[in-house]
């Protein structure tokens, strides 16, 4: 009789303990991502009766996250558990998560790519888990590249400012006066400076601080670069390309009223659903190169990270690896094509049926450029920030390309204290 | 010191023979009160003194937001920073035999960035003018957060201005007596129940760059425009956009602050003018406007500090293209993480603010009333 009694209090006690336990997740909703993120939740908890994972929605827009983030990090609130952190924020933030190694991720660590672990980890501690990476990609019309005579996407931006003209003046003479050559991601946010560093680096203007810690911005390619984007802006890009993020990008590019798009790979999988515009009729390929250089990307990508201030960072750091495993990002990848970071998944038969270029274009994602997040650490926000500003006013013709790249020189500069100098070629 | 020991010793052994000693009912009449008052002295001192006395003490220091880095106190440099300002002089660009560079007819001038110093501190441009046919740069270390107070400035003034007019003449028309009189009052309040947030979101949608938005549709159809304007990317256009979205938010307010006003002038004095042979318009400007002055004063308080501190609309439709002073102070917490740059920037919003409000009460003299 005792004994029943007090097994059936440890039943009580037990499942009370475990129903009691929540864990949230902040995560993206560019695209597809939240429904994703949203079925993936509950997969763990059919697994996991005793744990709810709630998902929260943050903003679009990376830098208006960071400042949600911050929010919760400054009042050391537990009420989010696992953080969808972007490839850029492990040295700034490294210090309100905890080390996944000691919750178990040491095992899979090395499935994922080398590369993004050792961005991701600080002072020897993972900070977070890879969830998926990005570079950015030149998404073009098949239909219309033939309607137009062109044999195949542009290899130089040169050759991309003269098709997308044509196709454009084409294409509004065709009686769609809201067509477009070219979309981007153009407003005054991270996600310019992963533009702006694609046409910099593909120029040959180095990559604004050099690995080695000078800082290089201010140079005769770099500005080239940024002018002829200027450029593009009223000509072949919409006047309100300067405050697109990737979504309004890709709305404009799905809704049929662009040729070309820079984007990252969610908007493959968008683009061929069944209420887009354009399914079947659009192809992508690595962005162009500029005069003498050679094409560049913007590495991206999210981690998933376990706040310190978390209630259950052992339950936490499980959902984490769950949504990070084998399995999981190989779900993302075929409904969502968005990249895995686990290097078996891109030889997976099913993934490649999918999303046929993440087997075609393997080579960009493994060789894109990373932006200057760790020699920058932990500064890189503001070093970001002083540089899309600058390529921004040039944008909007406020300051002229050499101006605004000396301001950017002398902003990093008090910034970091780094020394400048010219970028070495590769 | 001694002489305030003195005084509170007499004080506590024999009070002070010029004062009637205070009654014991009164005594422990005040005593309740002090009792009575006490809770809110509390909770005032938690929700307000001590956030305002820790906003004052971090915009001495170089905290950083959301970090466990240490803070040291700085004293002055956040203000200094803020406030430091230069005019320079642009000389004209020569071209290679020492002639000024011209293009169109107009003299080119050398680059700002190669005029304003930079050490100590980085100076940036906030804006150039011309004086006496020389061309000047006046430049500060916090150059945005002086595009900031002045953008704000310039968007009260015109914002609160429409308002007020646009806010009377609706509340003229619905202090009428007409049918659906009722139902006129609550659409009118439409949109000041709508949340900023959203509403700022609506008008986004519909000053859309594209002809996706409604405004550059109307204006394609009706051929004023290509149906491309870009009300939010072009700095010409931004504050006008930001007072449109503004004025359409918070006319109601203004429209029902003066209808409250309208309705507690008596109706007599209009029929006593009436009688005595006054017109519509001399009504308007002998009755209506001075009794309704103590009514607009307090509207135009109310709009005014409201505007000073507008932060929504320029955050969810302006981000970091262009600040008011309250995104300014935000920004500059939550995106740069400079906790003490970000507390001497509220500080100076507020005492902005406080200047303004003394203003009007002195103007519209609303303390002696």
């Amino acid at each position: 009789m005792k004994r029943s009694l007090y097994a059936l209090l440890v039943l009580l006690l037990g499942s009370a303990a475990f129903a009691q336990t929540t864990i949230t997740v902040a995560a993206g909703a560019v695209g597809q991502e939240l429904e994703l993120t949203r079925a993936a939740a509950q997969r763990y908890m059919e697994q996991n009766p005793g744990v709810t994972v709630n998902v929260l929605e943050t903003p679009d827009l990376s830098d208006n996250r960071l400042s949600v983030y911050l929010q919760l990090f400054e009042a050391r609130s537990p009420e989010v558990d696992v953080f969808q952190i972007d490839v850029i924020w492990p040295g700034d933030l490294a210090e309100h998560f905890v080390d996944l190694y000691e919750y178990g991720a040491r095992e899979v660590a090395d499935e994922h790519f080398p590369a993004i672990i050792e961005n991701n980890t600080v002072d020897g501690r993972l900070v977070g888990i890879p969830w998926f990476t990005d570079a950015g990609l030149l998404y073009y019309r098949t239909d219309l590249l033939e309607k137009y005579g062109y044999d195949g996407p542009p290899t130089t931006w040169e050759e991309l400012t003269e098709m997308a003209q044509t196709i454009q003046d084409g294409e509004r003479a065709a009686g769609n006066p809201d067509f477009w050559g070219y979309v981007w991601q153009g407003n005054s946010y991270e996600g310019l400076t992963c533009d702006a560093l694609e046409w910099v680096a593909s120029f040959g203007g180095g990559s604004i601080i050099s690995p080695e810690g000078v800082i290089t911005i201010n140079n005769p390619a770099a500005i080239d670069a940024v002018e002829l984007a200027a450029s593009w802006v009223g000509t072949i890009s919409p006047n309100g390309v300067t405050s697109f993020g990737e979504e309004e990008a890709r709305n404009m590019w799905q809704a049929g009223n662009a040729a070309f798009m820079r984007n990252w790979p969610y908007a493959y999988s968008l683009g061929n659903a069944a209420d887009s515009a354009i399914a079947g009729n659009f192809d992508v390929s690595p962005l162009p190169a500029g005069p003498g250089g050679s094409p560049a990307a913007t590495l991206g990508g999210w981690q998933l990270a376990v706040s310190r201030y978390s209630a259950n960072p052992e339950v936490a750091a499980d959902v984490a690896l769950f949504m990070a495993s084998y399995e999981e990002q190989k779900i993302r990848a075929v409904e969502g094509s968005l990249n895995p970071t686990i290097m078996a998944l891109y030889e997976d038969a099913e993934v490649l049926e999918a999303v046929p270029f993440f087997g075609s274009l393997y080579d960009v994602f493994i060789n894109a450029v990373a932006r200057p997040s760790t020699v920058s650490a932990p500064d890189y926000a503001a070093v970001s920030r002083a540089f899309y500003t600058a390529v921004h006013s040039v944008l909007t013709g406020t300051e002229t390309a050499a101006d605004a790249m000396a301001i950017a020189e002398a902003d990093i500069q008090d910034i970091t204290g780094l020394e400048t100098g010219a970028p070495t070629a590769d | 010191m001694e002489n305030a020991n003195g005084l509170e010793a007499a004080a506590s052994v024999t009070p002070t023979p010029k004062r009637r000693p205070p009654s014991r009912l009164v005594r422990v009449e005040q005593r309740t009160a002090w009792l009575l008052l006490s809770p809110t002295f509390v909770i005032l001192a938690v929700i307000a003194l001590y956030p305002f006395a820790q906003v004052v003490y971090s915009s001495f220091t170089n905290a950083k937001f959301a970090s466990s880095t240490e803070t040291r106190f700085v004293g002055l440099d956040n203000y200094r920073a803020l406030f430091a300002f230069t005019i320079k002089e642009l000389p004209p660009r020569l071209d290679e035999d020492g002639e000024p560079v011209l293009r169109d007819g107009q003299v080119q001038y050398e680059s700002w960035v190669s005029v304003l110093p930079r050490q100590p501190q980085r100076f940036r441009q906030v804006f150039q003018f011309s004086l006496l046919g020389k061309r000047y740069v006046l430049g500060a270390v916090s150059a945005e957060f002086i595009r900031a107070v002045w953008d704000t400035v310039v968007f009260t003034v015109v914002a609160v201005f429409f308002e007020t007019v646009l806010g009377m003449i609706i509340a003229l028309t619905l202090a009428g007596n007409f049918p659906g009189r009722g139902l006129m009052r609550a659409a009118m309040l439409v949109p000041w129940a709508v949340i900023t947030v959203v509403s700022a979101r609506i008008w986004e949608w519909m000053l859309q760059p594209t002809r996706a938005g409604l405004f550059n549709t109307v204006g394609s159809y009706l051929g004023l425009s290509e149906g491309r304007t870009d009300f939010f990317g072009n700095p010409t256009l931004q504050l006008p956009s930001m007072i449109m979205m503004d004025v359409w938010k918070t006319t109601p307010f203004m429209a029902l602050l003066l209808l409250a006003g309208l309705a507690t002038i008596p109706s007599d004095i209009y029929e006593a003018a009436k009688v005595d042979g006054a017109g519509p318009l001399r009504r308007f400007f002998r009755i209506t406007v001075p009794l309704l002055r103590p009514t607009l004063a307090v509207a135009l308080i109310f709009r005014t500090l409201d505007s000073l501190r507008v932060f929504d609309i320029f955050q969810v439709v302006l981000g970091n293209q262009r600040y008011s002073m309250a995104s300014f102070a935000q920004d500059m917490l939550v995106s740069r993480r400079d906790l003490g740059m970000s507390s001497a920037a509220s500080m100076v919003i507020f005492v902005i603010i406080f200047v303004f409000a003394l203003i009007y009460i002195r103007m519209l003299r609303v303390d002696t009333r």
